[in-house]
C-alpha cells in the first residue's frame, strides 16, 4: 500500500490523466458548512432510471457523428463508426451498469465526512477537513471528492486512464438524489454515462438498541446497552 | 508573660502540624482502602539503586493534521487508549525485574519523580509496535531517549507463564534491558544524589523558601547538591510524609491503570489480531491482483473490472477496519471513560491539597522562623 497520500501526489495524478481535471482546485475546498446534506437512505426509482441500450444507442449515434474517413483527416464527419470505437463504448457501458446496480445507497455525514454505503462494493469516502479534500489512495487508485455547487463529485481514477465519477445532486425539496455515473478511459473516445434516480426513505425504527463490539459481535438490547 | 506570647504561636504551629497529620482520615475520606493504596509495593528501602520509577501516560503520537489519520492508519481514540495501556506493560515489565523501587503509572509526567520514563507511540499498527522511550532521572539526567520497535506478536492477556506467552514481550524486555544498563553506568554515589535530588525538587515544589536554596540548576537544567538540610529537619519529614501521601493517592491511580489493563488486554488482543488478519488480507489481495493480471487487452471489460475489483477489494479491507476500530471503542469505551472519571477525580483531589499543603508549609515555615528569632 503506499503510505503517503498528499493532495500533491493526487493532484499530479488528476493532471497526469487528464487534461481537464473532472474535481479542479475550486471543488477541493469549501468555506463554512458542505454545501449540501445528502445524508440518509435512499432506494432506487428504477421508473426513472436511464435505461442502459437507450444511452448506448445515443453514444453510438456520437461516436458515429464525431467519426472521421480515415482518408481526408480534417474533413467534415462522415456517419461511419469503427467496430473498435463501438466495442470500447461497449465495454465502458458493461462497467457503468455494474457500477451503478446497488438498489440503496446509505449515507451518513458529518461535519467533516461524507460515506456512501453500497451494497457489495466499498463505500465512497468523502473527507474534507478544514473544508478542504483530503483524497484516498491505495495501490490501485486514487479517489477523491469535491463540490460543484451543491453537487457533490467523487472521482475514481484506476490504472489504464480508466476514471469513474460520480455526481450526487439532490433535488430542492430533499426527495430525491439524482447520480450521474460517468466511466472514462484512455481506450475509448467518448465516456459512457448513466443517470440513476433515488428516492430518499425512512427505515423503520427497530426495538433494539445494536452495537457492534469485538468479542461478542453485535449486541443488542430493548434498553440502554450495558457491556 | 514569654509564655502567652509564644502561646498563640505554638498552638499555631500545633494545629497546623495536626492538619498534616490528619492526611490519613483526608484519605479515607477519599473512599480509598488500604488495598487500594498499596497496589504498588514500595521496596528497595535504603537502597539508593532501587531508584522508584514513574511512567507518565505514553503520548498517543497522533498527527494534529486529522487528514493524515487515515492515510497513517492512526486511529486517535485507540491510540489513546494504547497510550494508557502500554504504560502498564512497561511498568509490569520493569516491576518483575526487582530491579527497581516502586513502579508507577502516572497520569501526567512528574519531574520530581527519581527516575521518569515518557514515551510517544511511533507506531501501532498489529503486526508492529515502535515506540519513543525518554528516561530522565530527577537531576535531569537523560538515561535513555531512545526508539524501540518490533513485531508485537505477543498477546498482552495471557500470563506470562503459559508457554505460548514465553518469549514474547521482546520489545519491553528490551527496553527494560536498557534502562537498567543506563543505571549500571552510575554509582552509588550518582543514585544516593539523585534520591536526595528527587525529595528536595519535590519539597521545593511545595514550600520553595524552605527548599529553594538546596540545589543548583545548570544551563543544561541539571542539578546538583548544593547543600543538604539537616536529616532531623522537621520540614524535611513533613515532606517525606506528604510525599508517602501523594504516593499513596498515586497508586489508587495506578490501581486504576491496572484495572484497565485486566479489563481491556483481551479485548485489545482481539483488537491487534483483527488488524493483523487485515494486513494479511491485503497483502493476499495484492498477491492475487498480481497473479491474476488480465489477459483480456487494455479497455476490455474484463481488464476494467479487474482494475476496478483491485481497488474494491482494498477498500473493503480498509473500511471493515475501520468499522473493527468502531467495535474495538464500543466495547472498551464505558471501562475508559469510568477510569477517566476516577482519576480524574483523584487528580482533583491531589491537586486541591496539592495548594493546601503548599500555603500550610509556607505558614508553618514563617511561624517556625519567626519562633528560632
Amino acid at each position: 500500500m503506499l503510505r503517503m497520500r498528499s493532495m500533491p501526489v493526487l493532484c499530479l495524478l488528476i493532471a497526469a490523466c487528464s487534461q481537464n481535471p473532472v474535481i479542479d482546485d475550486e471543488m477541493m475546498r469549501f468555506e463554512g458548512a458542505m454545501p449540501a446534506n445528502v445524508a440518509g437512505s435512499w432506494q432506487r426509482n428504477y421508473a426513472l432510471d436511464d435505461e442502459v441500450n437507450a444511452v448506448l444507442r445515443q453514444a453510438y449515434d456520437k461516436l458515429s457523428r464525431t467519426s472521421q474517413d480515415p482518408r481526408f483527416p480534417g474533413g467534415p464527419g462522415i456517419r461511419t463508426t469503427s467496430a473498435k470505437d463501438m466495442s470500447s463504448v461497449y465495454e465502458l457501458a458493461l462497467l457503468a451498469e455494474l457500477i451503478t446496480r446497488p438498489a440503496v445507497l446509505t449515507i451518513s455525514q458529518n461535519e467533516h465526512e461524507i460515506s456512501i454505503a453500497r451494497k457489495d462494493d466499498f463505500a465512497i469516502s468523502c473527507a474534507f477537513y478544514d473544508g478542504v479534500a483530503s483524497g484516498i489512495e491505495n495501490d490501485y487508485g486514487a479517489e477523491i471528492c469535491g463540490w460543484d455547487g451543491e453537487q457533490l463529485v467523487s472521482n475514481l481514477i484506476l490504472p489504464d486512464g480508466l476514471q469513474i465519477t460520480h455526481r450526487f445532486t439532490m433535488s430542492r425539496d430533499g426527495a430525491q438524489l439524482r447520480v450521474v455515473t460517468t466511466v472514462s478511459s484512455s481506450t475509448s473516445r467518448i465516456p459512457f454515462t448513466l443517470r440513476r434516480f433515488y428516492t430518499k426513505f425512512e427505515r423503520p425504527a427497530s426495538e433494539f438498541n445494536c452495537i457492534e463490539t469485538l468479542s461478542m459481535k453485535r449486541v443488542c438490547s430493548t434498553g440502554e446497552i450495558v457491556l | 508573660m514569654t509564655w502567652f506570647i509564644a502561646g498563640p504561636r505554638v498552638l499555631l504551629v500545633s494545629r497546623l502540624v495536626i492538619l498534616l497529620m490528619g492526611i490519613p482520615v483526608q484519605l479515607a475520606a477519599q473512599g480509598l482502602s488500604p488495598s487500594e493504596a498499596d497496589a504498588t509495593p514500595v521496596t528497595g528501602a535504603g537502597s539508593h539503586t532501587a531508584l522508584n520509577v514513574s511512567i507518565a501516560v505514553f503520548d498517543p503520537g497522533v498527527p494534529a493534521d486529522r487528514s493524515l489519520h487515515r492515510d497513517l492508519q492512526v486511529f486517535p481514540r485507540i491510540r489513546e487508549i494504547e497510550a494508557m495501556f502500554l504504560p502498564f506493560v512497561l511498568r509490569d515489565t520493569l516491576a518483575n525485574t526487582n530491579e527497581w523501587g516502586a513502579v508507577r503509572v502516572v497520569p501526567l509526567p512528574d519531574v520530581a519523580a527519581e527516575l521518569l520514563v515518557s514515551g510517544t507511540i511511533v507506531r501501532s499498527d498489529g503486526e508492529n509496535l515502535d515506540l519513543r522511550i525518554r528516561a530522565v532521572d530527577a537531576s535531569g539526567r537523560v538515561w535513555l531517549d531512545t526508539e524501540f520497535g518490533g513485531a508485537a506478536t505477543d498477546n498482552y492477556a495471557k500470563p506470562d507463564n503459559e508457554p505460548s506467552a514465553q518469549g514474547n514481550r521482546q520489545l519491553f524486555d528490551e527496553i527494560a534491558e536498557s534502562i537498567r544498563l543506563a543505571r549500571a553506568q552510575l554509582n552509588n554515589k550518582a543514585l544516593a544524589d539523585v534520591a536526595e535530588i528527587s525529595l528536595l525538587r519535590y519539597g521545593d515544589q511545595l514550600a520553595p523558601s524552605v527548599f529553594g536554596n538546596y540545589l543548583d540548576r545548570a544551563a543544561d537544567g541539571t542539578f546538583t547538591i548544593r547543600r543538604l538540610p539537616a536529616r532531623n529537619d522537621p520540614m524535611l519529614d513533613r515532606i517525606r510524609r506528604i510525599r508517602g501521601t501523594e504516593y499513596v493517592i498515586t497508586d489508587t491511580v495506578d490501581a486504576k491503570f491496572q484495572e484497565l489493563h485486566t479489563e481491556i488486554a483481551l479485548i485489545y488482543d482481539m483488537w491487534r489480531e483483527y488488524r493483523r488478519k487485515v494486513v494479511e488480507y491485503q497483502m493476499e489481495n495484492a498477491r492475487w491482483a498480481q497473479d491474476t493480471k488480465p489477459d483480456a487487452p487494455r479497455g476490455s471489460y474484463e481488464a476494467m473490472k479487474s482494475r476496478y475489483d483491485n481497488y474494491k477489494l482494498e477498500r473493503i479491507a480498509t473500511q471493515e477496519q475501520d468499522s473493527l476500530a468502531v467495535a474495538f471503542n464500543n466495547e472498551v469505551g464505558p471501562t475508559i471513560e469510568a477510569m477517566e472519571v476516577r482519576v480524574a477525580e483523584l487528580e482533583g483531589w491531589v491537586d486541591m491539597k496539592y495548594a493546601e499543603w503548599h500555603r500550610l508549609l509556607e505558614e508553618l515555615f514563617e511561624v517556625e522562623t519567626r519562633l528560632q528569632q
